[in-house]
């Protein structure tokens, strides 16, 4: 069998890490506030697509060069001209990298908090979860289709992550998979430290019944706006970390799967928990990737089987056994109560 | 635009919009009476559609058999999956979402089980074998015997479910449980044995709309996961429980992605790659701006009322 | 009169389940309201409290026009209500239910919440007048229990306490003593009457109970079919023969 074992490792800890950011976002906006949101498809594929934009666009704009339109006839000098930018000028690449980040975060934002009041019309619950699953394939569609974005279907490449011009290769996808693992950390502490603050106790109590709430004093509109704002920036930020690690933006990276895979991942590792969340991220994610790499070498093996297949009969038969023998999940939801107890607990 | 070329959309409309209707039946039977959004649908047609490709290939290319052996395949299917999933985990009392978790996971097995098959007995690729013949044409139009089957198909189905829903006792039933689940069930409404026969009526649907779309198009492991979004579409404009507010929803989602798709190609130049965000756009313009649908112009008709 | 409706009026799709109902409470009262089931007393409260808007008519509390304003800026005036069912957070502890209400937190902020200095002091003042409502009502050691742990008349306890909370200025409440027993009842009605007393808050109860409720409150609307049939003190309602009609058939 031929794998490097260190390459996989790192690689794994990436897509963990990437994994991990979209489940926490996904269980503060479900688990925590109680808002549905299959919209993860969406969100993440507008931050993989600013990525898209900004590296071809913006990056030579900020290296003080012309930019070059980065598909068809002209689709090759661009390509080299923002690798030989990311090679030589890495402060370049690292501000665009900043920048991206942060454009990301508002757009993806931006359209959560929209798409929240949206949807304050819409009738039954579950219609708000049809709309951002079908909102999600139609900018995929549009996309693929209108050339100026990505290139339509045939995509960008050449989006690399902001350490590769390092010489050490795998010094610079270590890197890449500790910040990405510190993103994933970040957004942990956050969304733990919300839960346990006054916020917290109105997100549980909006969950719980929202008539009463309101009937509290609370604008529940806002504030599950509020969360799709943070949730949506979250997993656009995923976006362009997922987009970088691969080094290529297509539009068929973003399809309902993807949605799924997440809703996988919360509902496996507990709901309303973010250690659940990191746990659920981590089981997929291992699961997704060691039956792809057991395909690939059962495939060289000579084997006829598709065993593809199978990963994916395997993957809905796991998450049916879950939902109807451990419907809460590998951790249920820890009773955390405000700050406010520990400090009553010495009065 | 010329004459030929809008009729023949025009047709097109006409048979993916019957085709679309019987799906749509399906998904409308399955909100109302069973209260379950399901995925799987789609793959309870495209067994049919499979059924009918090896049928015809194996037994016999009469359309009667064939067509009547993919509904009772579909039918055993999604039987099976409500003993097997859906009725274990409704006596949990489970959240709408992990039910509709639960169909997307019936959904997925049921696709990569099928594409196990189609790999391991080579039927990729492969069409129904059915004889394909001219039956009528004039200046503007072609019309096959494919048309000849979809379309009184479609309408017999249709006037003989709405026969069922009406004047018969498990149509009542069907209806009470629809209307009012927990009134129901203090009537004395046998609940779970109207929820099997009403899961046997939705696969038969099913499967005889994929037999059709199979004969009409081709066959595929996906061709139910691609189609299902314009189906829920359909369903939605019929507000998930009118039955004549989901056929007319049909035919508006097959028109508008074959006829004025062709027209906004035609004459702006719309490239054909961006049809299948139509019925996405349906969706969302019908749930944002009418979220019921068109059930209140109904009514007063016969189908499922809320 | 710190609360008045003028002329209020509600149809439902052809049912008029509230017809031209005028009522004014002053300040401080505790007034009663009361009627046969269907008499539309529910939807007076949810017509007061914005869960619903009036098809016709004027709603005033505090010099504030709150026809129609929706239910959270009606609390954030000052006017609060109970629910018939209870409506306790029950997932939650009983110290988070009964924080829950309170006005202005800063910690009640998606970007403030982590910064735990802008809203810790402010918390633990909080919880400290909170478990002192708590102990009134012999709650405070159970503040850490999960509040469907607690007994029904607790249930119901920890409710009135939760309204405080808010700081209101008015309480609407229904049914208050459903369910109960009738010394637990009786107390309830007695904290009624302390925080009236002790806060000043005035309230709207609607109520079946007429023999509590006619020992604590100062006035008694009678409601019959979406109308005020009679309005006065506790013995006036009870001489009067419509009424007697009404309830008991006489």
């Amino acid at each position: 069998m031929n794998i490097d074992f260190f390459a996989t490792a790192i690689a794994l800890l990436t897509f963990f890490g990437i994994a991990a950011l979209m489940a926490i976002s996904l269980n503060l906006e479900y688990g925590v506030a109680g808002i549905p949101n299959f919209g993860q498809a969406l969100f993440v594929s507008l931050g993989a697509y600013t990525a898209g934009i900004t590296y071809t666009r913006l990056m030579p704009l900020l290296a003080g060069q012309e930019v070059i339109f980065p598909c068809g006839n002209t689709l090759n000098p661009a390509l080299q001209l923002r690798t030989e930018i990311m090679r030589t000028l890495p402060g370049v690449g690292l501000a665009n990298f900043a920048i991206t980040l942060v454009i990301a975060a508002v757009i993806g934002g931006i359209v959560g908090y929209g798409i929240s009041y949206l949807t304050l019309r819409v009738r039954q619950e579950w219609y708000l979860a049809l709309v951002l699953l079908v909102g999600g394939e139609i900018v995929r569609i549009i996309v693929r289709g209108y050339e100026p974005i990505i290139c339509a279907s045939n995509g960008l490449s050449g989006i690399a992550q902001p350490f590769n011009w390092l010489d050490n290769a795998q010094l610079a996808s270590i890197l890449f998979a500790l910040m990405v693992v510190g993103f994933a950390f970040a957004a942990y502490l956050y969304s733990e430290r919300l839960v346990r603050s006054p916020y917290g106790r109105l997100l549980k109590a909006v969950r719980e019944n929202e008539r009463v709430a309101r009937s509290l004093g609370k604008n529940v509109a806002r504030i599950r706006a509020q969360i799709m704002f943070i949730g949506s920036a979250m997993a656009a930020v995923a976006g362009v970390l997922f987009a970088l690690n691969i080094g290529f933006v297509s539009a068929n990276d973003y399809v309902v799967t993807l949605t799924l895979d997440v809703w996988v991942m919360i509902v496996l590792g507990g709901l309303g928990n973010n250690k659940g969340a990191l746990v659920g991220a981590l089981l997929v994610t291992v699961l997704d990737r060691v039956t792809a790499i057991v395909a690939i070498q059962l495939n060289m093996l000579g084997s006829e089987f598709e065993f593809n297949y199978l990963r994916f009969i395997l993957f809905g038969v796991i998450l049916l056994l879950m939902l109807r023998y451990r419907p809460q999940g590998i951790l249920p939801e820890p009773q955390h109560t405000t700050l406010a107890h520990d400090m009553s607990d010495a009065s | 635009m010329p004459g030929p070329l809008l009729v023949d959309s025009l047709v097109r409309s006409l048979q993916v919009g019957s085709l679309y209707a019987l799906m749509a039946l399906g998904i409308t039977l399955t909100m109302s009476v069973i209260r379950l959004p399901n995925f799987a649908h789609a793959e309870y047609i495209t067994v049919g559609a499979y059924t009918a490709l090896v049928v015809s290939l194996a037994v016999s290319s009469n359309p009667v058999v064939i067509l009547g052996l993919s509904a009772l395949a579909a039918a055993l299917v999604a039987l099976i999956c409500h003993f097997a999933v859906f009725r274990p985990l409704e006596k949990r009392n489970p959240s709408t979402y992990t039910m509709l978790l639960a169909s997307f996971s019936v959904g997925l097995i049921l696709r990569y089980i099928l594409f196990l098959l189609v790999d391991r007995f080579d039927l990729f690729d492969r069409r129904i074998a059915v004889p394909l013949e001219i039956w009528y044409r004039s200046n503007s139009i072609i019309l096959t015997n494919v048309f000849f089957w979809v379309v009184p198909t479609t309408l017999g189905l249709v006037l003989a479910l709405s026969a069922l829903l009406n004047y018969t006792p498990l149509g009542r039933e069907m209806r009470a449980l629809a209307n009012n689940f927990e009134l129901a069930r203090v009537i004395g409404i046998r609940v779970e044995r109207v929820k099997s026969l009403t899961w046997i009526l939705v696969g038969l649907l099913a499967g005889v709309s994929g037999a059709l779309w199979g004969i009409y198009s081709s066959v595929n492991p996906l061709m139910g996961w691609l189609a299902i979004l314009s189906v829920f579409a359909a369903a939605i404009m019929g507000g998930m429980s009118s039955f004549v507010g989901t056929i007319l929803g049909a035919y508006l989602v097959s028109f508008s992605e074959n006829t004025v798709m062709q027209l906004l190609n035609y004459y702006l130049g719309l490239d054909f790659s961006f049809k299948p965000a139509v019925p996405f756009i349906i969706i969302i313009l019908v749930l944002l701006l009418r979220p019921q649908g068109f059930t209140e112009f109904f009514n007063r008709a016969r189908g499922l009322q809320r | 009169m710190i609360l008045e409706l003028q002329h209020v009026t509600k149809d439902f799709e052809g049912l008029r389940a509230v017809d031209d109902v005028s009522l004014s409470v002053d300040e401080g009262a505790i007034i009663g309201l009361i009627g046969p089931n269907g008499s539309g007393k529910s939807t007076l409260l949810n017509l007061i409290s914005g869960m619903a808007s009036p098809s016709a008519g004027k709603i005033m509390f505090d010099g504030h026009d709150i026809t129609q304003k929706q239910p959270d800026a009606i609390f954030q005036l000052g006017l609060a209500r109970g629910f018939q069912d209870p409506s306790l957070f029950f997932q939650m502890t009983v110290l988070d239910n009964t924080l829950l209400p309170v006005k202005y937190q800063h910690g009640e902020h998606p970007v403030w919440a982590i910064l735990r200095g802008s809203w810790m002091r402010q918390e633990r003042a909080h919880s400290v007048s909170a478990l002192d409502v708590l102990k009134k009502i012999n709650l405070r050691e159970h503040f850490g229990k999960r509040a469907a742990d607690l007994s029904g008349g607790q249930m119901k306890l920890a409710e009135m306490a939760r309204s405080v909370m808010g700081n209101p200025k008015m309480l609407l409440l229904d049914e208050p003593t459903a369910g109960v027993a009738p010394n637990l009842a009786y107390s309830i009605f007695e904290q009624i009457d302390a925080m009236r007393r002790d806060l000043g808050i005035t309230f709207l109860i609607v109520e079946h109970r007429l023999e509590i409720l006619f020992d604590f409150v100062d006035s008694v609307t009678v409601m019959h079919m979406g109308r005020v049939l009679a309005q006065g003190s506790p013995t006036e309602i009870a001489a009067n023969d419509e009424v007697r009609e009404v309830y008991f058939g006489d």
